[in-house]
């Protein structure tokens, strides 16, 4: 006994032996707080066999579906992940649009355009989105009262119950689908004729002509869209009203509004505090891509005599995009991943549904684990996109 | 090569003194791999904890003025608030020592279960699938409320079938919205849930007009009532629908499986209820104590009648716990009246009136 002590002391004086044995202690320890997680973790319920149970809450912003409370739970998850979805691809768009328009005036010339595009970004990349979110709310919350609600015709009701909007109202005679897939067909049509034709006129220099009057590809690809969508219109028996959006008085003498396409106070807080907070970073995203290009670029455009505006569209930002691409990817993403803060304002996107779901059924774990697998899904699905453009903007001489 | 050996070498050396100590047997094993289970997986029971640490972290609202509210000079005040000072006096015998921990509807149960508080007082309603679901137990019932709706008076509606179309805000993760739900849904009213997550970007908007309605519990509204801004036409531009959509009984909750601590919080909660039914005020709890009038009230008080011995309960708590809360906070209709009393809650009539006067309060034999 006494030797192997000793034997032991004469090994624990080796760094490799010691290194082990700390590590295998470690092990150890590692391998008891997995056990302690996964032993907690099986007393839940960890199934998602709840979600086929009635919802019985409502939502107050229903965009396609038609979501009602005798729907089950996941139905009412679809009506959330469509919030997400819809509030991140307008965002996406409009953050976009602002971000390159306000980096293309951060290095404009006129100092107007230079201070305005400096002070924007300053103020709001530096500043917490949850408030920003919040001070949008309140913003539009201070739109007319729906007992003062300003109506443009019969046309548009701005109050701050939602800016009613007219909106195409799908008619009861079922066409409604087949006719939205005849416009997208007779799209993909147009648009791929009007390409060859353009295609061949560039090849050959031959212009197809209406008596002395040419016509573009683009002129055919757009009169043949036309054609096709209104005379398909008119022979499935008219799919689609224009739904008027209306102001009323209920027998109480109590306005209420309804119809029309709805923009709410909600949407309209959470997309402008995403696009104004995200257009931050793009701006200095774009700013940064052109001022990476050589000054020569810039220069030999000018000395060719190129103006202003072709140097920028023709020549600046077609290469800027290259750099552009792979941070913007990130600025989507940072995007997507905080559409959830809109939980404190009232929008139901799909975290706020999902909590309710949870509190509800009591099972936050599963449910946890479905919306990290929704958001996982959707920034999956916004890198590939954006994989694709890269792929295609990067690569020289096509 | 020969470091491998070494390392088998220690290895086997282990394995033998774990081997050699549980008696190489499965069985031991199995017992000894039960008895670490134990350790890590359950908790000491709730009393103990919080006799050892001195003090009871109670989760409480931080907005409902009445049950529970934050004050200016930084002080938790309110109905629910009075029973978590209660249940520290019964166990501590020191009202103060409260640690008070604000909570948002959504998240209680888990602040509860993952054993951040101890004790959850926070206008919580008491249902079949909370009970049996969120692994918490609800202890017994200290006021009787139910849903209610609140409208602009200028508004008209005077019940819930005017109101096809309307906007109502509520608060998302409650009964509330499901009951809200139910209602519209059963009477075939068009509506629209505004489901906000806190009480103040809801009232923000229900200032703003932005909802027609706001829907709550009754207790809930008559205190948001109470305290309507007068920039946006004071308590009197409101008023509260007479009808009562769901039953709302509020309590005290613990964790599942604590049935010490568990019966505490019962039990202090029937002592405050016997105690207005006996008589006993904190104001002259220390006289009654001296010198109890009958053996049912020296068994509440937790002292000796005429001389004799005392009766004690043993509920792991000093004998006297009850006459520590008396003295703390006061009977039952003294928590009322200084809490609910000035929001306009009338007692006398309603659910939460003593049980000889037609109510449902109502407390088991202290014996």
């Amino acid at each position: 006994m006494n030797l192997l002590f000793e034997k032991l002391c004469v090994l624990s004086r080796s760094q490799k032996i010691r290194n082990i044995s700390i590590q295998f202690v470690f092990l150890i320890f590692v391998g008891l707080f997995v056990y302690y997680l996964v032993s907690k973790t099986l007393q839940l319920d960890i199934t998602l066999s709840h979600f086929a149970s009635r919802a019985g809450f409502g939502i107050s912003h229903i965009f396609y579906t038609d979501y009602t409370s005798n729907d089950n739970r996941w139905a009412a998850y679809l009506a959330g992940v469509i919030n997400t979805v819809r509030v991140c691809l307008v965002g996406i768009v409009l953050a976009t649009l602002l971000g390159t328009i306000m980096g293309v005036a951060r290095l404009s010339k006129n100092l107007l355009f230079s201070t305005i595009s400096y002070v924007y970004v300053e103020i709001l990349r530096n500043t917490p989105l949850l408030i920003q979110i919040i001070f949008w709310q309140i913003i539009f919350l201070q739109l007319p009262r729906i007992s003062e609600a300003l109506t443009l015709g019969n046309n548009v009701v701005i109050s701050n119950r939602g800016i009613l909007l007219p909106f195409a109202a799908s008619n009861e005679n079922g066409y409604g689908g087949l006719w939205i897939a005849i416009i997208a067909i007779s799209l993909i049509l147009s648009l791929s004729i009007s390409f060859y034709i353009n295609k061949q006129e560039d090849i050959t220099g031959k212009v197809v002509k209406l008596y002395n009057f040419r016509l573009s590809g683009n002129l055919i690809g757009l009169l043949l869209f036309f054609t096709a969508t209104i005379v398909t219109y008119f022979l499935l028996q008219q799919p689609y009203n224009i739904d008027l959006p209306s102001l009323y008085q209920n027998d109480k003498g109590t306005y209420l509004q309804s119809g029309g396409f709805e923009f709410t106070p909600e949407f309209g807080a959470i997309l402008f505090a995403l696009v104004m907070y995200t257009g931050t970073f793009i701006t200095e995203i774009v700013r940064g891509s052109i001022q990476s290009l050589p000054k020569g670029q810039s220069e030999a455009a000018q000395a060719i005599g190129l103006s202003n505006y072709q140097t920028m569209t023709l020549i600046i930002l077609p290469q800027a995009l290259r750099s552009i691409i792979p941070p913007l990817t990130n600025q989507y993403l940072n995007l997507t991943k905080n559409s959830s803060l809109s939980v404190v304002i009232a929008y139901p996107e799909l975290f706020m549904v999902s909590r309710t779901i949870m509190n509800n059924s009591g099972r936050a774990l599963p449910v946890f684990f479905l919306i990290l697998l929704t958001y996982l899904t959707l920034s999956l699905a916004i890198s590939m996109v954006m994989n694709i453009i890269n792929r295609r903007v990067t690569s020289i001489g096509t | 090569m020969k470091d491998f050996k070494i390392l088998f070498l220690l290895l086997s050396v282990m394995s033998l003194a774990v081997i050699s100590a549980c008696g190489s047997e499965t069985e031991t094993i199995t017992e000894t791999v039960e008895v670490i289970k134990e350790v890590m997986v359950e908790k000491p029971s709730t009393l103990e904890t919080v006799k050892s640490r001195g003090s009871l972290k109670c989760g409480v609202n931080d907005n409902l003025t009445g049950f529970g509210v934050l004050t200016a000079s930084g002080a938790f005040e309110g109905f629910d608030v009075d029973y978590c000072k209660a249940v520290a006096a019964a166990i501590l015998g020191d009202a103060s020592k409260v640690e008070y921990v604000p909570l948002t509807a959504s998240a209680r149960f888990e602040a509860l279960s993952a054993g951040e508080i101890d004790l959850l007082i926070r206008n919580t309603t008491w249902t079949a699938s909370r009970d049996r679901d969120l692994a918490n137990d609800f202890t017994a019932t200290t006021f009787y409320d139910g849903q209610g709706m609140m409208v602009y008076a200028d508004s008209g509606y005077k019940t819930i079938e005017d109101m096809a179309g309307a906007t109502v805000c509520v608060l998302q993760g409650t009964t509330t919205e499901l009951n809200l739900d139910d209602r519209f849904t059963s009477a075939n009213l068009d509506y629209t849930p505004l489901t906000f997550e806190t009480n103040d970007p809801l009232q923000a908007a229900f200032e703003e007009k932005r909802c027609d309605g706001w829907t709550t519990d009754k207790s809930g509204l008559a205190s948001k009532r109470a305290e309507f801004p007068a920039a946006a036409g004071g308590p009197e531009a409101l008023t509260v629908l007479a009808e009562t959509l769901s039953k709302e009984p509020l309590g005290p909750l613990t964790r599942d499986n604590d049935s010490q601590f568990y019966d505490v919080v019962q039990w202090v909660v029937f002592g405050l209820i016997q105690a207005e039914e006996s008589g006993i005020t904190s104001a002259n709890v220390a006289a009654m104590a001296a010198n109890p009038t009958d053996p049912g009230m020296a068994r509440l008080l937790g002292v000796p009648f005429s001389g004799g011995e005392v009766a004690d309960f043993q509920f792991g708590v000093d004998a006297k716990f009850i006459q520590h809360a008396i003295a703390a906070v006061g009977n039952y209709g003294e928590i009322y009246e200084r809490h609910l009393t000035p929001l306009g809650l009338t007692r006398s009539g309603s659910l939460n009136d003593q049980w000889t006067n037609g109510g449902l309060i109502y407390a088991p034999p202290f014996r």
